[in-house]
């Protein structure tokens, strides 16, 4: 390495920085920065113009032709739908209901439905938007303190980063998989076990459900002594439903997430295949929620519309139960009649889905939720996916220009080996989460550092999870929290941004505390992968 | 000339819509195959590949609309602190000097890489997957010309002053 080569890497990084900062779109300032100094650099003969013949295939190959990123859509459709289906809205005021006698119900409900919700969208700002629209009217009218209330939504959007299946997971789980190879091959370890995203769902999953149990504590500890920040529902006639009934309308979207989570954790299905069917299970929901007909709704659907949706329901619970019972292989030479029997009715209600699918998706139609359903899966993909385009070519130009081989210095020169390491790259990107958002750290500052973290004996699984962490305690902190920038732009007047800075600080104490449990005993992130998928 | 921004700008639109149906064909054809799959074990390939050729679909041909309803993320602390004037050359100098250039470059390598592709009419890799390869391909193409087009369209708006709903003076960036 010489120090042509440090000045140029160095250019890069504050060209690339720079214009990021001020505002460029991420996915053009990475990539046009890199293009930017890579032909000053082909003017002093440090770069090759011949690098950049590389560019589409390495779009190819990275964000189209890969199958795990394809459950990045199919996650975010299944969100987009639970969303403007009002199931999620649903989930909530029912949650609500049910634990309006516990202290501070509504905060807790919050923490709950960010955790459950969030594991679909997993986008931070789209979480705290929708909650903060949802339920900060509600707890302020409610009597909540403003801080007490802001501070729960903000640290509730921000949760579903880290529960699976959020889709920045799957973004880190394919980035990680690809350095921890590389890493490995680099120290000659030529057969490493493979990281799968499945393998960092089954990581996060303690420590997301600690952090969510945590928060849920801490608020009903408030509601127990300081009763008048969280005042309960008062009592209406109409919200004395019988409990047993506000169970069976939380049962179903809870049970979809739970399904497509476990699936996944149970290694029977791939993160892209249960998105799909999680995608249709959140289409169903829908239907036979807006076929049931609400008061505001001012479109009436046919009763045999949802009828057929909710027959559809069953047939695909009763899929899974055939398949368990009977060989439902349609190539076996000899089929005996209990098993043609079976199939036969696995053909019904394969019939039956089908049908109810082509009801599900007529009714979004009719209520006029279609169009804004697929553009919106449409924006929030392409967004990722520009970045993810944008820095591949910024990374692509950055280790042309020798810029892996001056991260690799620099790192040696950090004390304290691996953990110094560890710990810089944790402080970087914790400071790093002040000014970008989840998915372009993950495409950006990964395959830079992490081809050389993981290189040490350092537990791939576990460094991702220390990274989620810490990024989502970023995006709490103020003054540059993400989390409270969106949750400002939602809130009304009377919340002061001073109630959002301190309504967050014991959530950030409470993420601290979780950040270092996971540092101090790294099983908490690994223990679990390695019972259900032998890691 | 407003007429030549608005025909790049409808067929944006057009395309952009078009392709966020890719999301409900990209869920028929992961159901149906799971379904094929897991009940009937008997695997699809080109099915699957299909979900594949969705994904790469939605974004690719989405990327010019995004870029044209001025919805590409960006960090927008100190943007948001600055002037609309200034905020306004900042946006000519994302389009003129990182959009366009990026998007050309992609198409000057994308080019020969797509051509290569159609020479063969390059296949699946497997057995029994969709031959379309240098379809697929192809689309890098159209993601390069469709957002090099519609950073022309957007600069001529903002350096013209002509009226335009999404990239006003820079005013209204990333809401949502």
């Amino acid at each position: 390495m010489d120090s042509l080569q440090l000045t140029f890497v160095s250019i890069l990084f504050v060209v690339a920085f720079g214009s990021v900062l001020i505002g460029i779109p991420v996915a053009f300032a990475l990539s046009g920065a890199a293009l930017i100094v890579s032909v000053a650099a082909f003017a002093v003969g440090l770069f090759d113009v011949s690098y950049l013949a590389a560019i589409p295939s390495r779009i190819f190959g990275t964000a189209m032709f890969n199958e795990v990123l394809t459950a990045v859509p199919l996650f975010i459709l299944m969100g987009v739908v639970m969303e403007r289906s009002r199931v999620a809205e649903d989930l909530l005021v029912n949650m609500a209901k049910l634990s309006k006698r516990l202290p501070a119900g509504l905060g807790i409900s919050v923490t709950l439905v960010g955790a459950l919700l969030a594991a679909s969208t997993g986008i931070v700002g789209a979480t705290v938007v929708a909650m903060g629209l949802l339920s900060l009217p509600t707890m302020l009218k409610q009597g909540y303190r403003p801080s007490f209330a802001a501070g729960s939504i903000c640290a509730a959007g921000t949760l579903g980063q880290i529960i699976p299946p959020s889709i920045v997971l799957v973004f880190l789980g394919d980035q990680l998989s690809g350095a921890y190879m590389e890493a490995q091959r680099e120290i000659g370890n030529f057969s490493p076990d493979p990281v799968s995203v499945g393998d960092l769902f089954a990581g996060a999953l303690i420590p997301g459900i600690g952090l969510a149990f945590l928060y849920m504590l801490y608020q009903f500890v408030i509601g127990i002594l300081r009763p008048q920040d969280c005042p309960a529902l008062p009592s209406e006639p109409d919200d004395d439903l019988p409990v047993l009934s506000l169970l069976g309308s939380l049962f179903p979207p809870v049970f979809l997430i739970v399904a497509v989570l476990g699936s996944i954790l149970m290694g029977i299905a791939t993160p892209t295949e249960a998105a799909g069917v999680g995608a249709l299970g959140a289409f169903l929901l829908a239907g036979r929620r807006l076929a049931s007909g609400t008061e505001d709704d001012d479109f009436d659907v046919p009763v045999i519309w949802g009828r057929l949706v909710s027959l559809a329901i069953a047939a695909a619970l009763l899929l899974p139960v055939l398949r368990s019972s009977a060989d439902l292989r349609l190539t076996l030479d000899v089929i005996t009649i209990g098993n043609g029997i079976a199939i036969g009715l696995a053909m019904i209600a394969t019939l039956l889905l089908t049908v109810g699918t082509g009801a599900a998706i007529y009714i979004l139609a009719r209520c006029g939720h279609l169009p804004n359903v697929v553009t919106g899966t449409m924006r929030v993909s392409t967004l990722a996916f520009a970045i993810l385009i944008g820095a591949t070519i910024f990374s692509l130009i950055f280790r042309s220009l020798g810029g892996d081989e001056v991260v690799t210095h620099v790192m040696e020169k950090i004390p304290g080996g691996a953990t110094g390491a560890l710990l810089a790259v944790s402080l970087l990107v914790f400071v790093l989460g002040f000014f970008l958002d989840f998915i372009e750290i993950v495409f950006i500052i990964m395959p830079i550092v992490a081809p050389v973290i993981l290189q040490s004996d350092i537990d791939p699984i576990w460094f991702g999870i220390l990274i989620a962490m810490n990024l989502q305690t970023s995006f709490l902190t103020p003054p540059f929290g993400f989390a409270l920038f969106y949750l400002r732009g939602v809130a009304p007047p009377e919340v002061r941004t001073i109630d959002i800075y301190r309504g967050v600080i014991p959530f950030i104490g409470i993420q601290v505390f979780a950040l270092a449990m996971v540092f101090l005993f790294p099983a908490l992130a690994t223990w679990l992968p390695s019972v259900l998928l032998g890691r | 000339m407003l007429k030549f921004i608005e025909t790049i700008e409808a067929f944006n639109r057009l395309l952009g819509r078009s392709a966020a149906w890719c999301a409900i064909g990209m869920m028929l054809c992961q159901v149906f195959s799971v379904v094929a799959r897991y009940v009937f074990s008997y695997g699809i390939i080109s099915v699957q590949e299909a979900v594949v050729y969705g994904h790469a679909f939605l974004f690719l041909l989405g990327a010019g609309f995004l870029l044209q309803t001025n919805e590409h993320v960006r960090v927008d602390i100190f943007y948001n602190m600055l002037s609309p004037r200034t905020r306004r050359w900042i946006d000519v100098v994302a389009l003129s000097c990182f959009v366009l250039p990026v998007a050309l470059v992609i198409l000057w390598v994308g080019l020969p890489y797509a051509a290569r592709s159609w020479a063969t009419l390059e296949g699946s890799r497997q057995a029994g997957g969709i031959p379309g390869i240098f379809i697929l391909k192809s689309a890098i193409v159209v993601f390069a010309v469709t957002v090099a087009l519609q950073a022309v369209a957007t600069l001529l708006r903002l350096l013209c002053r002509l009226p335009d709903a999404h990239w006003r003076s820079g005013t209204e960036a990333r809401t949502h």
